[in-house]
């Protein structure tokens, strides 16, 4: 009996521990990600105006970039200047826009807004921090002189850009 | 921790995003002589586009000649896809930017564009 259980123990003890390093590799490259975060509705608050503003009855788009590198894209964000799809239109529409930094991902993005640049209907902004940073565009569609617009479907489109610094 | 936060939330985003990778590709010699070609990738988490655009430019945003397997990409939910980029070495000194555009379908408001430099 002794024998045997001093023989069990010299087993038990010399059971080899296949333990083993598993490595768990992965590659974070420079990226951009742009995400449609809302999409815009708009607003008829009069018979001749289309707005994406809340005040109106719209919904403003969001869009969100997340980068992963600092100062490495710009960001370009341009309001429409003309539907892409809509009833046959026989009048001039006049188009306003703005585009906005409405949250981020940290604090030191706070400088976005203020440095941002804006030619025609396009906002440049410098993305210097990494992290995400949304940004909202408000558009609005005004028909001839106080004509109202025709009843049916209207599309138009905000282009988003991320470009390589 | 604030890459590894990132990192963490961006598979649990909206479900309408677009990335193109590599930021700053590289070309290499290709299997023609006189011939440079790079790899990219595209990565489509728009559920509203079903095709990106894909477009080589100098630094004046002129397009220059290139070929790949596409210039249309048809691209599913949720696919990655990568592509080669062959621009010739006459004009590979001109190459500044690869850029890929969402071709947006009707109702969709947003349409997105990323272009990666080449330095």
């Amino acid at each position: 009996m002794k024998k045997l259980l001093i023989a069990s123990l010299i087993l038990v003890t010399h059971v080899p521990a296949y333990a083993t390093d598993t490595p768990i590799s992965g590659l974070v490259q420079t990226r951009c990600l742009i995400t449609t975060d809302t999409n815009g509705v708009f607003g008829n608050p009069l018979p001749s105006k289309l707005s994406t503003a809340s005040a109106d009855g719209g919904v403003v788009p969001v869009v969100r970039y997340d980068v992963t590198l600092a100062d490495a894209y710009l960001a370009k964000v341009t309001t429409p200047t003309a539907f892409s799809t809509s009833p046959s239109l026989s009048d001039s529409v006049k188009w306003t826009g703005s585009t906005a930094v409405s949250k981020t991902s940290d604090a030191a993005m706070s400088g976005y807004e203020a440095a941002k640049v804006t030619y025609g209907s396009t906002t440049q902004f410098d993305l210097t921090k990494a992290g995400s940073t949304w940004f909202s565009s408000t558009a609005t569609a005004v028909y001839g002189v106080s004509k109202s617009f025709p009843g049916g479907s209207y599309t138009a489109i905000v282009l988003a850009e991320c470009i390589a610094k | 921790m604030k890459a590894m936060l990132l990192l963490a939330l961006l598979p649990f985003g909206s479900a309408a995003a677009h990335e193109m990778t590599p930021t700053y590709p590289v070309f290499t010699d290709s299997f023609m002589a006189g011939v440079s070609v790079t790899t990219m990738n595209l990565f489509n988490k728009r559920t509203d586009v079903s095709y990106y655009e894909i477009g080589v430019f100098d630094d004046e945003w002129e397009p220059i000649p290139f070929v790949s397997q596409y210039t249309i990409i048809p691209m599913e939910y949720l696919d990655t896809l990568a592509f080669d980029v062959y621009v010739s070495n006459l004009s590979l000194n001109s190459v500044e930017y690869i850029c890929s555009v969402s071709q947006v379908q009707a109702g969709a408001t947003v349409s997105s564009k990323i272009c990666s430099r080449i330095k």
